[in-house]
């Protein structure tokens, strides 16, 4: 169990990470057009888009991403999904914060995970329950 | 449940392009839900189009793996500075790539 400190500090975390960072939003009652639009913009890969500075790094690809990019392949030459199915899923139904937050390949096997789980592939206990016992498994070494 | 692919049928063509080489087409702006490879960039503005491409299905259709129709491609030419009006050179130009159903006669 997490101690209550931690609670709280992680609590805190997941409150900074608010999509709207410049306007405080919290189920708004009423949302302008322009607003609602801005909330429906589907994010992309294709550029166009205003950004803020970022660091570029010069990385070599680390094993886990590799294992993620040969599994999303692979459950594409199975006919699982396709290619836009998988933009759709790890670009847009991510939502916003996700999608700038979390690191590409972490994008494309948190959206292959969904996709399994959606399409009765496996269950979601039967995940969580595997992601817990690699956890405490590693944990040991 | 995943669709059996022995069972996936061909979807119908999409028979003769609506545009020709030249032709001044806008990009519709229509409502976003839940997907679009339609660039916000290029909504509303005018363009040539430069070259067909191929006939396929439509991203909205595909990224829900439901078959559709195919539809024609084309790319479709832009002036840089109708795009942003402060680009600095005039003859500068963008191409991209859009379904038939994304653009009309202008």
């Amino acid at each position: 169990m997490p101690a209550r400190y931690d609670l709280r500090e992680q609590q805190e975390l997941i409150g900074s990470l608010q999509p709207a960072i410049h306007l405080p939003q919290n189920w708004n009652y009423e949302l302008s057009a322009p607003l609602f639009k801005a909330y429906m913009h589907p994010p992309h890969d294709v550029g166009g888009q205003f950004d803020v500075p970022v660091q570029y790094e010069e990385k070599e690809e680390e094993q886990w991403e590799l294992d993620t990019y040969v599994t999303c392949e692979v459950l594409g030459w199975k006919g699982i999904w396709n290619s836009e199915e998988r933009r759709r899923r790890a670009d847009n139904d991510l939502g916003y914060a996700l999608y700038l937050g979390i690191p590409y390949y972490g994008r494309w096997i948190l959206a292959a995970a969904r996709m399994l789980v959606d399409k009765n592939h496996i269950s979601l206990v039967e995940l969580v329950e595997k992601i817990a016992e690699v956890k405490a498994r590693n944990a040991k070494k | 449940m995943p669709k059996s692919k022995s069972a996936k049928k061909l979807p119908p063509t999409a028979g003769k392009a609506r545009f020709n080489v030249g032709d001044r087409v806008r990009v519709k702006d229509l409502p976003n839900l839940f997907y679009s490879r339609t660039q916000m960039y290029v909504r509303g503005i005018v363009g040539t189009v430069a070259a067909h491409t191929y006939q396929d299905v439509i991203p909205e259709d595909e990224a829900f793996n439901r078959d559709g129709r195919l539809e024609q491609y084309y790319i479709v030419r832009f002036r840089q500075k109708d795009l942003w009006p402060e680009y600095p050179f005039d003859n500068d130009t963008l191409q991209t790539e859009s379904p038939e159903r994304w653009l009309e006669p202008a």
